[in-house]
């Protein structure tokens, strides 16, 4: 059998407890899944069921209580890792629910950052930079400042800043979470364009239904802690999508009431 | 618009009040108490014109910049290697505060008794002012650190010293700032009250010599030079902040006065 | 837990370090320079047992007291005057903000000439001290209440002085107290130095005095004694202000 790109293996994570002789917070326990190259995954759950702590497991800023995480068929992540790497030398990027953009740099000196921290920029990345930029709508702000933009346009700074590096596998928190429903639907639509131009692996959280079914090839429930996965649907709706009229898509409809179900 | 002119109106009109209100109490104690705007300014002309003023002013720059130096850079230095030591920081910061709370400037006399009445006792006093605001600033700033930013910036493949580089020094330049905005006008007046205490240079020693003449026009004129120099000097640090973190959303005026110190 | 024993026990050595490095000092360079630990413990001793020193330190403490309460008092009323009127903050902002400009000490000389040689300067530049910490911490304060409590209130009914009392006192309080906090050690430090340079009474003349007659014993002496009053002062205080807001997490570095 072929090794997925991701393997998530029985991994548990506890809190150590506030007072003494209390039992650990498991927030999350026995959590199993695979993801395949080129697979837009998406997870959804209810608030607090450890969504960010397992991305955080996953992009190694953080390390499991037990289990394991293994990325192209190689250990990366488990108990007795003593060192955590995190970004795993930038073969998974993750854009975080705030955009963490630094604020004294400047859009486009934002979104080359990661290119600068590997000897700098060449005429090849700035021009694919300028691309995404302006695939995304953001051409004409090079020389603006991160608190001179609105939401909208600093999450999608955020976006093509983790795309212009090309990791093989993304992992989104929420990214969209914060903004209106009209600029939400308007990235939304980037990122599946941007995502058909080079299927990249990506594993995306989020609370909303209709996003999880609107983006993902599969979308994965998570339960409430100690979270597991609680259910997984494969989405059958043809790609390209169009964001605005895929609710009116044939099966749509059962599948959103049935994920709501699942969704406790 | 019609407000910004009635502000500009209003400030000329304060300006006035508080001139006349000076000349008035001028004319009803006498020139021998106070001496009025006019003659100020006169005796500010007499000395700047004999160069006595730029000499003076120069030997207390010169303790300043000195103190400020020998002060400022251990204090901006320190809490970057303090980040990396959190046992060694722990230790030693009882000993910081301490020394943030002592008066420095009660230790002038100590610093003159070693040092004599030389340049060397003032800046001594200045350095050892200047290091406590120096410090403190910058230790809230490393401290004030978005760890979030850090972490990110490693998930792009930052280094170790790519992380220091982009953006632990970055986002420390606010507080850098805060603690030379702070220490800049204290370092003028820490030299000028050392030079007050003992000294035969510099403009506080112009003050004392304009008191042991009973020459209130030189003591004023002496007191509206330093106070012309830290305002100078204060602009030019405020000028160079604002060119240094125009990435920054404008602040306005009381946010960056509260975290002065008079 | 053995971190934290081994900075207790780093802070106790470096506190022996710094104490054999005084003794070191003396042996070095010689009384003249540092006078040696015993020596001073012994004028401590002295000065303590035969009441002198109590009298420097009531001189030193009523001049700061009284500066404390005048800048208090005169800070608190111009920031509320301000915030009455924008207008006239506006019109004085650049005065106000140049006379931040003014070294204070250096008007010392020119109190004297005025007042004569007693408390009258070392009180003037207290006060000033501690007007420009209170007038900004107040007037921070007081921009700091949140606009729309002030319409909530308003809508609920409540009459102006109820606004003040109910939404703007509790508002500034924690700025009030940082700013108090902050300037009583700011007051007795100015209280000291202004007694370097006019009196002869206080633990300012105490220190100089020492100074001039090449009594190094007595400088440290009298600056390890404004050092446990300052630092003592100060202590105090944090714990005073750590009860009096418990209700609230309180921001250290709102005003410092």
């Amino acid at each position: 059998m072929e090794e997925p790109l991701l393997r998530v293996q029985d991994v548990g994570k506890f809190f150590p407890p506030r007072e003494r002789n209390a039992q650990p917070f498991w927030i999350i326990r026995g959590l199993t899944f695979t993801v395949a190259e080129g697979e837009f995954v998406t997870m959804i759950g209810p608030s607090g069921a450890g969504k960010s702590t397992l991305l955080n497991l996953i992009a190694q800023v953080d390390t499991p209580s037990e289990g394991e995480i293994a990325f192209r068929g190689r250990t990366i992540s488990s108990p007795r890792s003593t060192v955590l790497r995190p970004g795993f030398d930038r073969q998974i990027g993750y854009v975080t629910q705030e955009d963490n953009l630094l604020p004294w740099r400047t859009t486009l000196d934002n979104v080359l950052f990661p290119l600068e921290l590997r000897g700098g920029a060449d005429a090849q990345g700035r021009a694919r930079a300028g691309e995404l930029m302006a695939a995304v709508g953001l051409a004409g702000f090079e020389r603006h400042y991160p608190h001179e933009l609105s939401g909208g346009m600093r999450k999608r700074c955020a976006l093509i800043r983790t795309l212009l590096y090309d990791p093989p596998i993304i992992l989104m928190d929420e990214p969209f979470g914060a903004l209106d429903a009209q600029t939400r639907a308007q990235l939304q639509e980037d990122l599946l364009r941007l995502w058909s131009m080079r299927r990249k692996t990506i594993i995306f959280v989020t609370h909303d239904i209709a996003e999880a079914i609107v983006l993902g090839d599969r979308t994965l429930i998570l339960s409430r802690p100690p979270t597991r996965i609680a259910g997984a649907h494969s989405i059958a709706l043809p790609r390209p999508r169009d964001v605005h009229a895929a609710a009116r898509q044939e099966g749509f409809a059962a599948l959103h009431d049935a994920i709501r179900e699942q969704v406790r | 618009m019609t407000s910004r002119v009635r502000t500009v109106v209003d400030r000329v009109v304060v300006g006035v009040g508080l001139l006349l209100l000076w000349q008035v109490a001028h004319m009803a104690a006498g020139t021998y108490w106070l001496s009025s705007p006019w003659q100020t300014l006169q005796r500010l002309g007499e000395l700047a014109a004999s160069g006595e003023l730029a000499r003076h002013a120069a030997y207390t720059l010169r303790a300043a910049g000195y103190g400020f130096v020998l002060g400022g850079v251990p204090g901006l230095l320190l809490p970057f290697l303090l980040r990396r030591l959190p046992i060694v920081s722990a230790t030693i910061m009882p000993f910081m505060v301490a020394g943030y709370g002592l008066p420095k400037l009660a230790l002038a006399p100590l610093f003159i008794l070693w040092f004599g009445i030389g340049i060397e006792s003032k800046v001594a006093v200045v350095a050892a002012a200047t290091f406590f605001l120096v410090f403190f600033n910058v230790e809230a700033g490393v401290r004030a650190l978005d760890l979030k930013l850090v972490r990110m910036a490693q998930i792009l493949g930052a280094s170790e010293m790519q992380v220091a580089r982009h953006v632990i020094l970055p986002g420390a330049v606010p507080f850098v700032f805060a603690g030379i905005r702070t220490a800049t006008p204290y370092a003028i007046g820490a030299a000028v009250i050392a030079e007050l205490i003992s000294s035969n240079r510099g403009l506080g020693y112009l003050v004392q010599l304009g008191a042991s003449n009973f020459d209130a026009r030189t003591m004023i004129a002496a007191v509206v030079a330093t106070t012309a120099i830290v305002v100078g000097a204060n602009s030019v640090v405020n000028a160079l902040e604002r060119w240094l973190l125009r990435w920054r959303p404008r602040s306005g005026f009381a946010a960056g006065a509260a975290s002065g110190e008079f | 837990m053995t971190a934290r024993r081994t900075v207790l026990a780093g802070r106790v050595l470096l506190l022996l370090g710094v104490l054999a490095a005084w003794q070191w000092g003396h042996w070095a360079l010689g009384d003249l320079f540092i006078p040696s630990l015993l020596a001073v413990l012994q004028r401590l001793y002295e000065v303590t047992a035969g009441g002198e020193i109590f009298g420097h330190l009531a001189i030193t403490g009523e001049a700061a007291g009284l500066g404390f309460v005048i800048g208090t008092v005169c800070g608190v009323l111009l920031s509320v005057m301000l915030r009455l009127s924008s207008r006239l903050a506006l019109a004085i902002e650049p005065y106000v903000m140049t006379s931040m400009g003014i070294p204070l000490f250096a008007l010392v000389p020119l109190l004297i000439l005025w007042f004569g040689i007693n408390m009258a300067p070392k009180v003037v530049i207290g006060a000033a001290m501690v007007f420009y910490i209170i007038f900004i911490a107040v007037f921070a304060g007081l921009r700091a209440v949140d606009g729309r409590l002030i319409t909530m209130a308003r809508v609920m009914g409540a009459a102006p002085l109820q606004i003040v009392r109910k939404v703007y006192w509790p508002g500034i309080q924690p700025y009030l107290f940082a700013g108090l906090k902050l300037a009583l050690p700011r007051a007795l430090g100015a209280t000291i130095v202004g007694e370097f340079l006019v009196g002869d009474r206080g633990l300012g003349f105490y220190i100089e005095n020492a100074r001039q007659q090449a009594d190094t014993v007595g400088v440290f002496t009298g600056i390890v004694i404004v050092t446990v009053v300052v630092l003592g002062t100060d202590m105090l205080l944090e714990r005073l202000q750590a009860r009096s807001l418990a209700w609230r997490p309180i921001d250290r570095d709102m005003v410092a």
